[in-house]
Parts: structure tokens; C-alpha cells; sequence
């Protein structure tokens, strides 16, 4: 189970906006300091990860996030940080490009109308002059939206606003309840019934628009889905890798299996206390999840196992590839590829062949093993047990004429 | 008992015991008590070594004290002439470890341990050098810093080096103590180094020293695609052979240096030629008991400790299972767990013995009467056989 690719790190609960969608910013926390986030960096590039995501509450908030980051980027993990964008003025944007961070996630929800009701006023003019600043100093930057009732009409004016200030991708994720506090609220973000229909065509548009653009946005399955996810339809995506590669990590520590499945205080352990290296190879983190294999999980339809909902069964990805093929006419590009594919897995076989010979024998030492195990495994066992008796009993005789020999010989 | 327990002669009971071997392969039975028990007393770890998985597993387990009493209790009834290895992860994490040593050792037992020395101070030193062990054995990985460093962790080198000299030290304050030894595990980083560890290890003042080729399974059972990183590939194996043939003359001029088994059969070893006729491997020779109480062999437990005694755990029909598997298998280890490689054969045995007696300055009367309890053990060993 070494396979961690992304750990989330909620490194604060602590937030300068007051969104309608979100309660995280209430409570006090005793947060981890930054030698226990480091400890945990260190954890996750030993366990393999690509990717650390520093989220929170807003992260530009804690005074360490610009350590934290070129701790990161020195263990050769890819630092991510997911922010509203109010704090990232020209001189956060220049700390953070020194940092060397990968790509800084700004969320933008609309039209400055929508936007400053969801995220407070204000909030949406400091959103577009953070994007301007991230450009500025060179920083690739992401566009987040959270798709719900009130600003799903607005999701073309996203694609517009990210080709001005220049990101590179637009991410959407419907709107879900895992960070309101209780569930009697979530109704109020989800799309009556009449209004699916519209809400599908923004989003063929949107998916339209995007190519146009050459902004890349989530997979197209994915999107297409989010309409009858907000109409309250649930999905259980049979090939989310959630649970196998990345994990949250709440601020005081806690290890969560993933954001749905810990939203109800399921945990694995706390990393301060065990380490994020023992508790992600530990038999609870196996034993919690195997349960939520067998009991199915709650289902989602979270953004970050989107490409998930992409993949296919072989079939359908075999004859997915022959239309490709058919498509590309230039033939000696596809050999080449072909052949490289080819030599690469052939290199594979070979160096694995050989790491096996290494200590097993060679393939015809093996087959003759298992031939021979074989037919002996067919001739009656008792026969086999005289025979092996006759030869002992026949040694025993040698080895005593040795002995009389040696005492006449005295 | 035929021989006198109290009998000066080493291979009178070194023989007594092959035949022992021998024939409880033949029958299929326990007529021997193990040669080496090792106890994994923890798995816990200060290192996190790259060839060296123990600490993945069975994480949370831990052999208690009474336990350990209880399994020593019955070691030494039998009265056979054994060794107890405790070996972890490292064991000195463990509070209650002299504790552990002092029992056994007031028992009359032969007890080392194997540390990799990152905990060993002085003070630690002192209590080591008087516990009444018999050897300690101190892993070292490389002559050069960097090398031990990158295997097992930064500043693992310096901590091994002044664990040896403290121990040292403390032997020469006190006059007498264990063996003080070093391991070394050969593998790809290591290769060029080998002979290098010898005046590094002399000039500290170590007694023993002690190579080993990396093996494939044993600790790391749950990855063993990793260990393909430290396994020799052919430009190694040549540099090997010439650090062999150094090492080998070393070791005939000054000594210092122990062999487990033939240094060249390390070359087929990692060439993968070693076939199981190479050496000898007994089930009835090895006992391991791992910090969860679990008794085995060699592969899967047939026991445990915490549900039946040490005696029933041999006796039962997993254990008989196990040795069966254990005697048909093929599979080219290169494990420390193993017997004189003469005892395979009944001739070897005998002829072991005759050498011995005839090296030996023995008046030709007792050599008669040697003679013949041997035969009689013989005798009796047929009969067993005939009637089974």
C-alpha cells in the first residue's frame, strides 16, 4: 500500500471570509506547528507522494505557509495551495513565486454580484486582482468554482474571467454539505428540478467553450454528471482511487480516509501522535478501509477523483483508442509510438526477467522444477518412503563397517 | 544421553547432535532440540534500513517479560547445547532487556544480540559488557560514511563507530565480557568497501567480524522487488570475487574474520546458481519466535507461545507439516540458520568424527570406548528406523 500520489494538508481552520457554503472558520484548533507539518512532509515523500495541497480555511493566514511550501518543493513534492484569493496582493504573489510553488488555486464563483453574496463584499474584486498578480510574477494558477443553485448560470463568465488573467485550468465541483455544519441547509443550494435542463446546456456549453479556449476543465463525464448531482442523485464512483493514493489531514492532525467518508469524526489516527508514515502502512487504515469497501461508501461526486469517472471497462477503452488511431493519418507517428511502447515494455519484461532468474533459476531450471515435482507428485507415496528407508538403512550399514574398520584398526 | 555431558570434546557433542539431525529428517521427527533459537523480541526500530522491511510489519506486538522467562525456563530444561539470538528491530529500544539477559544468562544460557548500535552510550556500554552475554553483534554497512549513512540513516555511521568503541572500552575497564563483533550485509552499495571495513573495524578493537550476502526473503517478505536494488549485477560480482580472494587471505594470515559458509559460494549465490545441495539446511536446526509469540521455522508459524508451550508448539501436526515443506523445498536461500554442511550425509557425519578422533591425543582405550557407544547409537537409530 505505498502508493500515496496526494495528500491535502488543512494546515488552518482560521478564515478572513465568512462564505454561505462553508463553517469551517468557527472554533479554536490547536493547529500542528510547522516541525510537525515537516514531519509530515517528510512522511509523504517517503511514502511516495507527488503533491502536497495546502488547504484550510484560508492557508496564506499562517505565517509558515512559505516554509512550509519550500520544505515541500525541497523534497521534490509538487506544493499546491488552494486560497480565495483576498490575501494574494503583489507582495504575497512575489513570496510565494520565491517559494516555488506549483500552481495556487483561486476560487472565483461568478459574476461580482454572485460572488460577493456567497463570499462577502468585496471579495470578488480581490479575487481578480489576485489572478492578475499570480500572472504577474509567473505563477500558474487554477480557477475554482463550486457549482450550486446560485451561480450555476455564471460558469461561462468563469471561462472568461480565467482567458483574461490567465489560468490555465478551471475546476468545478458541485456543491456539497461536508463543510456546513448541519444538513438542514444543504437544501438551500441544490437546483429544483425544472431548472436540470438548463444547468445541462451551460455545462455542454461550458465544456464547448473551454476547447475553444484552450483552457483545460475537468473530464467531460465528470461535468455532465454534476446537473442530476445537484438535483440530489448520489454516485459511487467504482474506480475512485481516493481511498488508495491521497488522504486529508485536519489541522489538529487528524487523518482522515477521505473528505466524505471523515466528515461524521472517522478517522485513522492523529499524525502527531503516530506519524504519517506508520498510519497510512498501519492494519486500521487497511481494517477502515476494506470496511468501507464492503459496506460501499456514502458517495460523491468530489472533484478530486474526477478522472475517475473517465475510465472505462477495456472494451469500450479498446475501441476508444482504434477510432483515435483512425483519426491520425499520419501512420509513421503512430508506428513510432507503437515501437517505443513496445521497446519500453519489452525493456520491462527483460529487467524483471532477470531481477526473477536472479534468484529463482532460469525459465527452463523452472520448468524442469515443476515437470519434475510433477510426476513425482503422481507416483504413490509410500513406495517413495521404502525406497528412501532402503537407501538410509543401506548407509547405516556403510557407516558402521567405517566404524568396525576404525576400532579393529586400533 | 550416550556421551558424558561433562565431556571435554566439542565434536563428540557436535556429533552427537548432526546424528540427531540426520535422523529426525529421516523420520520425520523432533528426536533433536533446536541448535539456534532467535527471539524478535520487538519490532520496533530506530533506523528505517532500505534492504530491511521488519518494522512494516507486526508493528504493535511485543514478546512480554514473562514470556520470555517462561520460553528460557523451558530452553534450558532440555539441556542441549544452543544458542539464543535476540534480535528485533533494535532491542535496546526496550526497557526491560537486561532484564531479559540477566534471567537467561543466570539460567546458564549462551545469549548474543544483534544492535545496530544507535543507542549504545557509554553508560549503556557498562551494562552490556556485564550482563552475561556472550556476544553482541554490531551492524556495520560500509567503510566509508556516506555508504553506511545512505543504507540506514544520516549520522547512522558515527553512532555504530563510537557504539563499538564504547563497547570496547568498557570490555577492557572490566576485563571480561561478550564477544564484541560486526556484521556486514554485501550488497551493491557496499561491494567495493568490503575489504576496507577490516582495518577500520581492527583498529576499533572488534573481535569478530562477520560478512553476509543480502538474501531475498526473510525480513522483507512483503517487498521483495526492493531488495533488486542492492542484488549484484555482473560487473559487481567481479569486484566481489576480488574482494573475496582479499579478504580470504586476511583471514588465513590474522584471523579476525569468521565465515558462516564458503565466501565464494556468495558469487553463485547472487549469480543464482546456489542449488540446495550447496548447503545444509535442517528444519529440525532453527527456531524462531517473533514478537507476536508466533513459533516457526522457516515460512508459516505452526504456534504460538502465548496459547501452547514451546514443547507442544514442536509437536504439533503444523509443525510437522512445516518441516515436511521445509524438506522438499528448492529454494536457494543463503540464510544464517543453518547446520554443518557434512551432517547431510551419514558418511559425512561419521567421517566428521573419526578425523576428529584421530587429531585428537586420546589413549587408543578410550578411543575404543568412544568408538563403540558411537556404534550403539547407530544401532539403536536403525532399529528406530526399522520399526517405523
Amino acid at each position: 500500500m505505498l502508493n500515496l500520489k496526494e495528500v491535502i494538508f488543512s494546515i488552518t481552520n482560521r478564515c478572513n471570509l465568512r462564505c454561505k457554503m462553508c463553517d469551517i472558520p468557527s472554533g479554536i484548533v490547536a493547529e500542528l506547528s510547522t516541525e510537525q507539518w515537516e514531519d509530515v512532509i517528510k512522511d509523504a515523500s517517503r511514502l511516495g507522494a507527488q503533491t502536497i495541497v495546502f488547504s484550510g480555511g484560508e492557508p496564506l493566514l499562517r505565517e509558515d505557509i512559505y516554509e512550509l511550501i519550500v520544505f515541500t518543493r525541497k523534497n521534490n513534492l509538487s506544493a499546491c495551495v488552494t486560497s480565495n484569493g483576498s490575501l494574494i496582493d503583489e507582495r504575497t504573489a512575489l513570496k510565494l513565486s520565491e517559494a516555488k510553488v506549483n500552481v495556487v488555486n483561486v476560487s472565483v464563483e461568478g459574476t461580482r454580484q454572485t460572488h460577493d453574496l456567497l463570499r462577502g463584499t468585496g471579495s470578488f474584486d480581490k479575487a481578480i486582482s489576485a489572478l492578475k498578480n499570480l500572472k504577474k510574477y509567473k505563477i500558474e494558477s487554477t480557477v475554482a468554482a463550486t457549482v450550486s443553485k446560485y451561480n450555476y448560470k455564471d460558469m461561462l463568465y468563469i471561462l472568461e474571467i480565467a482567458r483574461e488573467c490567465g489560468a490555465t485550468t478551471v475546476r468545478l465541483q458541485p456543491f456539497n454539505g461536508i463543510f456546513l455544519k448541519g444538513n438542514d441547509r444543504k437544501s438551500e443550494f441544490l437546483i429544483d428540478k425544472f431548472d436540470i435542463p438548463k444547468l445541462a446546456e451551460v455545462i455542454k456549453e461550458f465544456i464547448n467553450l473551454a476547447r475553444e479556449y484552450g483552457i483545460s476543465v475537468n473530464p467531460a463525464e465528470y461535468l455532465l454528471k454534476i446537473p442530476e448531482y445537484l438535483s440530489g442523485k448520489n454516485f459511487y464512483p467504482l474506480t475512485c482511487g481516493a481511498l488508495w493514493y491521497s488522504c486529508p489531514i485536519n489541522p489538529n492532525g487528524d487523518l482522515l480516509p477521505c473528505w466524505i467518508e471523515g466528515a461524521d469524526n472517522k478517522l485513522i489516527g492523529n499524525v502527531r501522535a503516530e506519524g504519517l508514515y506508520s498510519l497510512w502502512l498501519s492494519k486500521k487504515r487497511a481494517k477502515m478501509i476494506n470496511a468501507i469497501i464492503k459496506n460501499g461508501c456514502k458517495g460523491c461526486l468530489m472533484s478530486c477523483y474526477d478522472e475517475a469517472f473517465t475510465r472505462k471497462f477495456l472494451k469500450e477503452s479498446i475501441a476508444d483508442n482504434a477510432r483515435k488511431i483512425k483519426k491520425i493519418t499520419d501512420y509513421q507517428k503512430v508506428m513510432n509510438k507503437a515501437l517505443q511502447l513496445l521497446k519500453s515494455q519489452i525493456t520491462k519484461l527483460k529487467l524483471r526477467y532477470r531481477f526473477y532468474s536472479s534468484y529463482r533459476g532460469s525459465f527452463f531450471g523452472i520448468l524442469k522444477r515443476r515437470l519434475r515435482s510433477f510426476f513425482s507428485k503422481a507416483r504413490p507415496l509410500r513406495q517413495d518412503k521404502q525406497g528412501e528407508k532402503d537407501l538410509v538403512l543401506g548407509q547405516i550399514e556403510q557407516a558402521k563397517k567405517r566404524l568396525k574398520k576404525e576400532i579393529n584398526g586400533l | 544421553m550416550i556421551f558424558k555431558k561433562d565431556y571435554p570434546m566439542d565434536y563428540i557433542k557436535s556429533f552427537e547432535q548432526d546424528l540427531a539431525y540426520y535422523f529426525s529428517e529421516v523420520l520425520e521427527k523432533p528426536l533433536a532440540k533446536p541448535l539456534w533459537i532467535y527471539l524478535s523480541l520487538s519490532h520496533k526500530c530506530t533506523y528505517r534500513c532500505q534492504m530491511c522491511g521488519v518494522v512494516n510489519i507486526l508493528q504493535g506486538h511485543e514478546l512480554s517479560v514473562p514470556a520470555v522467562k517462561n520460553i528460557f525456563d523451558v530452553i534450558a530444561g532440555w539441556g542441549w547445547d544452543l544458542t539464543v539470538v535476540l534480535t528485533g528491530g533494535e532491542i535496546f529500544l526496550r526497557s526491560d532487556i537486561f532484564e531479559i539477559i540477566q534471567y537467561g544468562a543466570a539460567k546458564g544460557l549462551k545469549i548474543e544480540a544483534v544492535s545496530n548500535g544507535a543507542l549504545i552510550t557509554k553508560e549503556l556500554a557498562d551494562k552490556i559488557i556485564s550482563s552475561g552475554l556472550k556476544n553482541i553483534a554490531i551492524s556495520l554497512d560500509g567503510a566509508k560514511e556516506e555508504t553506511h549513512d545512505t543504507i540506514r540513516q544520516k549520522g547512522a555511521f558515527h553512532k555504530a563507530i563510537s557504539a563499538i568503541q564504547n563497547l570496547v572500552e568498557s570490555k577492557l575497564k572490566s576485563g571480561s565480557g561478550p564477544q564484541i563483533s560486526v556484521w556486514v550485509t554485501i550488497m551493491r552499495e557496499n561491494v567495493s568497501e568490503l575489504f576496507n571495513i577490516i582495518p577500520l573495524v581492527k583498529e576499533a578493537g572488534v573481535e569478530c567480524l562477520v560478512y553476509h550476502p543480502v538474501i531475498v526473503n526473510q525480513d522483507d517478505m512483503q517487498n521483495t522487488s526492493s531488495i533488486a536494488r542492492f542484488w549484484l549485477k555482473d560487473n559487481d560480482i567481479e569486484l566481489l570475487k576480488t574482494q573475496i580472494d582479499k579478504i580470504v587471505d586476511y583471514q588465513q594470515k590474522h584471523g579476525l574474520v569468521a565465515f558462516l559458509h564458503d565466501p565464494y559460494m556468495w558469487i553463485r549465490h547472487f549469480k543464482g546458481e546456489l542449488a540446495k545441495k550447496d548447503w545444509k539446511c535442517n528444519p529440525f536446526v532453527f527456531l524462531n519466535v517473533g514478537p507476536d509469540g508466533d513459533v516457526r521455522s522457516c515460512g508459516a508459524a505452526f504456534g504460538n507461545i502465548q496459547k501452547l508451550g514451546l514443547d507442544e508448539c514442536l509437536k504439533t501436526k503444523e509443525a510437522d507439516q512445516a518441516r515436511r515443506t521445509m524438506k522438499n523445498c528448492q529454494k536457494p536461500c543463503l540464510q544464517t540458520c543453518w547446520a554443518n554442511p557434512q551432517s547431510d550425509s551419514l558418511t559425512g557425519i561419521i567421517n566428521t568424527l573419526i578425523d576428529n578422533l584421530r587429531k585428537d591425543r586420546l589413549d587408543k582405550q578410550s578411543k575404543k570406548q568412544l568408538l563403540l557407544t558411537a556404534l550403539s547409537k547407530l544401532t539403536s537409530y536403525e532399529e528406530m528406523l526399522k520399526n517405523a
